[in-house]
């Protein structure tokens, strides 16, 4: 049957390879799809998690806006001990996030502070990576990093000083002096213009909280994991009433707005090309089945039973499927490797990058899991919509076949 | 030739519902007698056809039956109808009878494949029944690099290959030149007389008509006298 098959699919060629050309290029289409929205998912989460978020906090239970947290933790010391004691927590560092004010001689701007433990704060963000002048914080000094836009409108050098102020625990103005000890260029406006960093016990000096801080950031060896060390990490810290855990998904959760949009986006543009395929190959094998009828009247006569024809009909579909699935793997394979090798400019990269540092190109690459499962979904849309041909041709009459010219 | 009847025809009838009752045949009883090289003479739309297709369980009676070897087979499934006609069954059509795609020898081999006989006897028996029609040389050839003849030798092949109890050929002959019209009817004659193979088949020509060596003449349905 398989031969017969085969060579009924050759019998038109054109036709035949029109069908296969179409369901090849659905494929590749599709994966090309799949790829660029799991390469810019992927980064988003990248991005987010690595400039500021981290993979999981945990801050005061009252908080609401999570990305400025304004009440202290009181006893940070026991969500240290709880991360220190999870194998799958990398690293996790101590922060206060307020807001303030940083002036030099010329000029003052309102800022992020972002007071961190810079040498733990190293391994939880990627700022060190995008310092252009200078170093990032040492432990232990009165120094300030800040964006290289930030600095030009201040009119800051290297090694000079720069005031900090912000309100402080008990009411008062608290200020401080920092000297500059290097600039940073993320290509973020909001990074590059409105953060500024500088040492956590120099903060909290400033603000009068001891050793209070504001939130503890981890990050994890693995951030798939992040919902089950959240969950718990939230049982072990049970007893802390005025805390509360968060992940990435929580804190960034427009990101997980984006995701949603783009897997919604996504889903509709492969029903759409699922049906062009489906169409495509009901089309070649209504054509076939009625260029065909006599001939499987003949086969009928000779013996054929109707769900042997059935067979064939489906048979015949399944070989149009498995070459548009393997022609579009190996197609849709190669134009990612070609954008995974010189990359795909996206303007989304500068519009997302005003929040968060993002690249403009992207390097794709493939999301093989989800590919094997489009070409499964080819095949199986192949079959399905050669059904009607197949139960057309099962219910000929052999008779009536016969006759047909 | 036995005495028993092979084929027996009961008060067979066939009406087309196509708004207005056509009967293509009425009332018909026939027998035949395995070994037979029977013709079943009538002009263009005299039922022929429609009698034949009845005989083979490709078309169902409207009413009567149809009996092989004692066997009622005219009311069979459509599943089953197609087991007896595999087992029991040859075909010849008047054209078009070969598949395109498949060489003169798969095309004989197809009703093997269909009862699942291993590979090795099937090709044994598929070159045979070719070498029985004279074209082994032309196994490999597909329909399209085979004469109008020739195409209706490799039928024959064909409908013999499984050894039916009758080959049912509806005009096998009506494409072809005289010359070539003889000549398979030397080879189905042939197949007949030192085979043993039952021949019934159909035609309004009478130098065909001439080879049978029985012939039921039929009009409107009828048997004619």
């Amino acid at each position: 049957m398989i031969r017969l098959a085969w060579r009924n699919v050759w019998r038109n060629r054109r036709r035949s390879l029109i069908t296969v050309s179409s369901l090849a290029f659905g494929l590749a289409a599709i994966m090309f799809g799949q790829s660029l929205i799991k390469t810019l998912q992927t980064k988003l989460i990248e991005k987010a998690t690595g400039s500021i978020t981290g993979h999981l906090q945990v801050q005061h239970r009252s908080i609401k806006d999570y990305k400025l947290p304004d009440r202290y933790l009181d006893a940070p010391a026991r969500v240290e001990a709880a991360m220190a004691a999870d194998p799958r927590v990398a690293v996790f560092g101590k922060r206060v996030h307020i807001t303030g004010l940083v002036s030099s001689p010329v000029s003052s701007v309102g800022v992020l502070i972002c007071a961190v433990e810079p040498s733990k704060e190293r391994r939880i963000t990627t700022m060190t990576g995008h310092m252009t002048t200078g170093r990032y914080l040492s432990d232990g000094s009165r120094e300030i990093v800040l964006g290289e836009k930030l600095a030009q409108r201040l009119d800051l050098r290297l090694g000079e000083k720069a005031v900090v102020m912000a309100l402080a625990a008990d009411g008062s103005m608290g200020a401080g002096a920092f000297r500059l000890a290097g600039t940073y260029r993320t290509g973020s406006t909001t990074f590059d213009g409105n953060i500024i960093y500088i040492p956590l016990p120099a903060a909290q000096e400033l603000l009068a909280v001891e050793d209070r801080v504001n939130e503890i950031v981890a990050k994890l060896h693995d951030v798939r994991q992040v919902d089950a060390v959240k969950r718990e990490l939230a049982q072990v810290l049970g007893g802390e009433r005025d805390l509360q855990v968060l992940s990435w998904k929580d804190i960034d959760h427009e990101i997980v707005g984006i995701q949603s949009y783009q897997d919604g986006l996504l889903t509709i543009v492969l029903i759409v090309v699922f049906l062009i395929v489906a169409l495509g190959i009901l089309n070649t094998l209504l054509m076939s089945l009625f260029e065909r009828i006599r001939e499987f009247g003949v086969l009928m006569a000779i013996g054929a039973r109707p769900a042997w024809v059935m067979r064939l009909v489906l048979m015949e579909a399944a070989l149009l499927g498995l070459l548009g699935s393997g022609f579009g793997l190996a197609l849709g394979a190669a134009i990612i490797a070609a954008f995974g090798r010189w990359g795909l400019t996206l303007s989304l990269g500068d519009a997302v990058s005003y929040f968060m540092p993002f690249p403009s190109v992207v390097f794709l690459k493939p999301a093989w899991p989800s590919h094997i499962g489009a070409a499964v979904c080819i095949m199986a849309v192949s079959l399905l919509a050669a059904l009607i041909p197949s139960l057309r041709a099962g219910k000929l009459r052999p008779a009536e076949a016969l006759r047909h010219v | 030739m036995s005495e028993a009847p092979l084929i027996e025809l009961r008060n067979v009838g066939k009406v087309y519902d196509g708004g207005s009752k056509t009967a293509a045949v009425s009332e018909l009883s026939l027998e035949f007698r395995s070994g037979e090289f029977s013709a079943i003479a009538g002009p263009s739309g005299s039922g022929k056809t429609t009698l034949l297709n009845i005989i083979g369980t490709i078309d169902r009676p409207t009413h009567g039956e149809v009996r092989y070897a004692g066997r009622r087979v005219s009311h069979l499934g459509r599943e089953e109808a197609a087991d007896f006609r595999l087992r029991s069954l040859g075909f010849v059509f008047q054209s078009n009878n070969l598949i395109p795609v498949l060489t003169a020898l798969e095309n004989v081999e197809y009703p093997l494949i269909l009862q699942e006989v291993p590979k090795e006897e099937r090709r044994r028996r598929s070159l045979s029944a070719l070498a029985w029609v004279g074209l082994e040389a032309f196994a490999s050839r597909r329909p399209d690099h085979l004469s109008g003849g020739q195409q209706q030798r490799v039928a024959v092949a064909r409908a013999i290959v499984h050894r039916p109890m009758v080959v049912l050929a509806d005009e096998p002959t009506a494409n072809l030149d005289s010359k070539t019209a003889a000549s398979l009817l030397d080879v189905m004659e042939a197949l007949n007389r030192d085979h043993g193979v039952t021949f019934i088949f159909s035609s309004h020509d009478s130098a065909v008509l001439d080879r049978a060596r029985r012939t039921v003449r039929i009009r409107d349905g009828r048997l004619a006298p």
